[in-house]
Parts: C-alpha cells; structure tokens; sequence
C-alpha cells in the first residue's frame, strides 16, 4: 500500500463501529449531545484510521482500557459471512463496502478472527474465476457490435445476465475484471491482425 | 509509471519471438545459404525440404519461392487428439509441452535415451525457443511454446499448404473446408484451456496448499493471462497476509522457547512476575 493509494485512503475512510470504553469531555457533539462530555459505553461510527489509533493508543488508564473497543464493521458481518459461506457468487460485495477486501484485509490485521480469512480466501478466488469468464465474455459482445447478428446474439445472453454480477464487484475484483479484459482483448485485437501482415 | 505497458510481453511482441521458430519448407527455387545473424539458412535445392525460420519462410512463401510443410501438430487429426486429451483424460491439466529429444538405445531394444547437451556431443538445444518443434520432424500431438501464433501464422500466410497437408488423409476434399477445420478445431483448444487457466485459480483455495501449475501453457496464453493471474496471487497473499504474520510470529515464539534452556526460562518467569 503505497502513502498516495487512492484506494487504500477511501479504505481509511470506511467507517467502524466503536464503543467508548471512557468518559471524553467536549467529544459529546459526536454523538448529538455538543453540551454534554461523550460518556463511556456511547455507540459511535468512527472511520477506520481513527479507530485504529483510539483502540491502539495508551490513555495512561490504571486498568489498561483504550479509549474505544471496535466490533467488525456490517460489511463483515456474521449474515454476510453466511451467506458467503453458501454461495460466494451469490453475494453482491459492492453493496457491503466499495473497498471490501481491502477493509478486510485492514480489520484480519486488527482483530484475531478465525473464520474470516478462510471464507474470505474461498470468496476471492471462486469469484475471480466467475469475473475471468466474464471479462471474456463481455469483450465478446462489445467487440461483435456492428457484425453479424448471430454472433452476438450468442453472446447477449451471457452479458445480460452478468451485468447484475459485475456491478457486485469491489474495487479488487473490478481492477481484476479489467487486467483480464485487457488480456482478452489484446488477443482479440491481434487475432485480428495478423492476416493484415 | 513511466512505461504504460503491463509486464510481460505483448502479444505483438511474443508473435514477434514466435517468426524466429523453425519451420520446414519445400523449395521451388534455388536459394544459396544466406548469413543471418543467427546463422547461416541451409542453401535451397527445389525438391529438397529445408528449415528455415518463420518469417523468412512466409517471405519465400508470400513470393511463391516456396511452400510451407505444416508441423504436425497442426493436423487436424493431432488437435482433435489433442482437445479429447484435454476434456477427457485431463480435465484438470494443460496437456504436456513436448517431451525432449530422445534417440533409440542400438543395444537395448525398445529404450530410448534423452539427448542432453552433457552426454552428447552433438549439442542438442533442450529449451523451448531454440527447439525445432514446429519442422515437420516434431512430435504431433504435442503443443509447442510458441503453437497459438505458429498456428495462426500459418493459416493466415499458407492456408492452402495447411489445407493440402489436412486434406491429403481426412474425407474433406475442398481446401476452404480443410482450413476451416482446423481453424474450428484450434478455436476449441483455446477455449478449453482459456478455461482451464481461469478455473486454475480455484487451486488457490486452500491455505498454504494453493499452487497453480501453468506447464505447457503457451507464449500467447501466458502473454493474455499473465495480468490476470498475478493480480489473484496478490490478492490471495494479501488476504492472508495477516494469518500468515501470526503464523511466523508463533513459529518464532516456539523457536526462542527451544533455543531458551533452563536459564533463560527462568528469566521470563521473572518477568512474568513483574
């Protein structure tokens, strides 16, 4: 992750779900009540590189709490794990986070959860399968516009039904779906230009 | 960022690599030995077949100095082997690059030994562009290195030379229809291995047991894929970027306890204390 990664700042920006573990004067505005001092126990959405830095930091407290106690934000979630775990195409990951495996990644390194690596790891690769078909697929039907009808009416159907899958894709799985239609395409082009020479 | 290319090569460029395969040709005129930096050609004699490199081949081909023997793996007969191979006895596999040359045993019978450059004096190239694999001396039933652009090559440049080798043994008689053949059948190859390539990323699943054999993956298909397939090793390293610090950091917690004798144990209870 490099300082300028666009991505990894959006993923920075993501919010968390925190709870207070103390008292914090003049912080009440976070939580509606500007008069009052935010009190311990307060539910607050903080974005990830606050929450990174409160539950991390030492607040000098006899009894060692941080300032916040984090729980795994909704996009990962035990439902959407379920349902991950049933069928990881099934599952549209844009809706979750615009940045999913990359929140994840962020959250694995903070919090010692089992089960979320080795889902995680299934999702990504039984997709990036789905998403290589259809980077070739769509590539078909972009190509053969203009050609003969029969040619693209083969591959209509399959780009019409993908369309409801590709706009699910994160932002890895859309950088994935572009380095394969690149490839594809740069055959296609070529294939296309070799009787030329 | 200063180049805008993505790693590799492009497919222009391994096409490019590709023109330096040998190929064999039959001659219709004489041609002396020209001195290429590569080498010098074999001189052309008309009814004498010579091997020639790709490009200077579909140059004499282009002129009608001579005509192009397709290797034998371009028969149709070879890729229909070739693609039941791939659905059927492998489903799983890219089918093998070809096997090294190999010589009969004179005094074993039925043996034959692998040339190498070591024990042979004779020094046999063993690498994949330097090969002869596709003179018509190659083992059919086999897919080269370089197959996908040798083959498109040919059935551009020298599609009647492909028919007439297609047709003299198979049923079709008309050449438009013998070179379509084996266009059809050469599309089915890259498909089902397109498809092998893409379905190869599932053997990622598993932790620590994920390994993606890309052996006898043609030049072309590594050239279209390569992005693709490197941006899936990333990501699965990323995602278990963090299970795999953990690991380490246990592995090393383990190793100091070894290295720690009765000593050093005693100190860390000591600290535990504090």
């Amino acid at each position: 992750m490099s300082y300028y990664d666009i991505d990894s700042i959006l993923t920075d920006a993501e919010k968390i779900p925190c709870t207070f573990q103390l008292d914090v004067p003049d912080l009440g505005y976070l939580d509606n009540t500007p008069t009052q001092p935010l009190k311990s126990g307060t539910k607050v959405g903080l974005p990830l590189w606050l929450a990174e830095m409160l539950a991390i930091a030492n607040t000098g407290d006899v009894e060692g709490k941080s300032f916040v106690s984090f729980d795994l934000p909704r996009a990962l979630g035990n439902d959407v794990l379920q349902a991950l775990k049933a069928d990881p195409r099934a599952v549209p990951l844009r809706d979750q986070s615009a940045h999913f495996y990359a929140l994840a990644t962020r959250m694995m390194e903070l919090s010692e959860e089992q089960e979320l690596p080795a889902v995680l790891r299934r999702t990504f690769v039984t997709r990036a399968s789905e998403i290589a078909l259809h980077a070739r697929k769509v590539g078909g039907v972009g190509h053969s516009k203009g050609k003969g009808a029969a040619e693209e009416g083969s591959n209509l159907g399959i780009g019409g039904a993908g369309d409801e899958f590709l706009r699910g894709l994160d932002e890895w799985e859309r950088n994935l779906f572009r380095k394969a239609h690149d490839g594809a395409k740069a055959g296609k082009e070529w294939m296309e230009g070799v009787k030329k020479h | 960022m200063a180049l805008p290319l993505p790693p590799g090569l492009t497919h222009a460029e391994v096409a490019f690599l590709a023109e330096m395969e040998l190929v064999t040709v039959v001659p219709r005129q004489r041609l002396e030995s020209i001195d290429l930096l590569a080498g010098k050609t074999p001189p052309l004699r008309p009814p004498h077949r010579a091997d020639l490199p790709l490009w200077l081949a579909l140059l004499l081909k282009k002129q009608r100095r001579a005509n192009i023997v397709p290797p034998p793996w371009l028969h149709p007969s070879s890729l229909s082997a070739l693609i039941h191979r791939e659905t059927k006895e492998h489903p799983t596999a890219f089918s093998d690059p070809p096997p090294p040359p190999a010589r009969a045993d004179p005094s074993r019978p039925g043996i034959a030994h692998r040339q190498d450059a070591y024990n042979n004096s004779t020094d046999t190239p063993l690498s994949a562009p330097f090969r002869p694999s596709c003179t018509a001396d190659a083992p059919a039933g086999y897919l080269p290195y370089h197959w996908q652009e040798v083959a498109e090559a040919l059935l551009a440049h020298a599609g009647d030379d492909v028919a007439a080798a297609a047709a003299s043994s198979s049923s079709s008689s008309s050449s438009s229809s013998a070179v379509g053949e084996v266009r059809g059948l050469l599309r089915d190859l890259v498909e089902v291995r397109a498809a092998k390539m893409r379905s190869s990323t599932a053997a990622l699943e598993g932790f620590g047991g994920g390994l993606m054999s890309l052996r006898g993956v043609g030049a072309l298909e590594l050239a279209e894929s390569r992005a693709f397939v490197l941006a899936v090793v990333d990501g699965v390293r990323k995602i278990g970027a963090s299970v795999e610090a953990a690991r380490r950091e246990e592995e090393e917690e383990a190793r100091e306890e070894e290295d720690e004798g009765p000593a050093g144990r005693g100190e860390s209870d000591e600290e535990m204390g504090i």
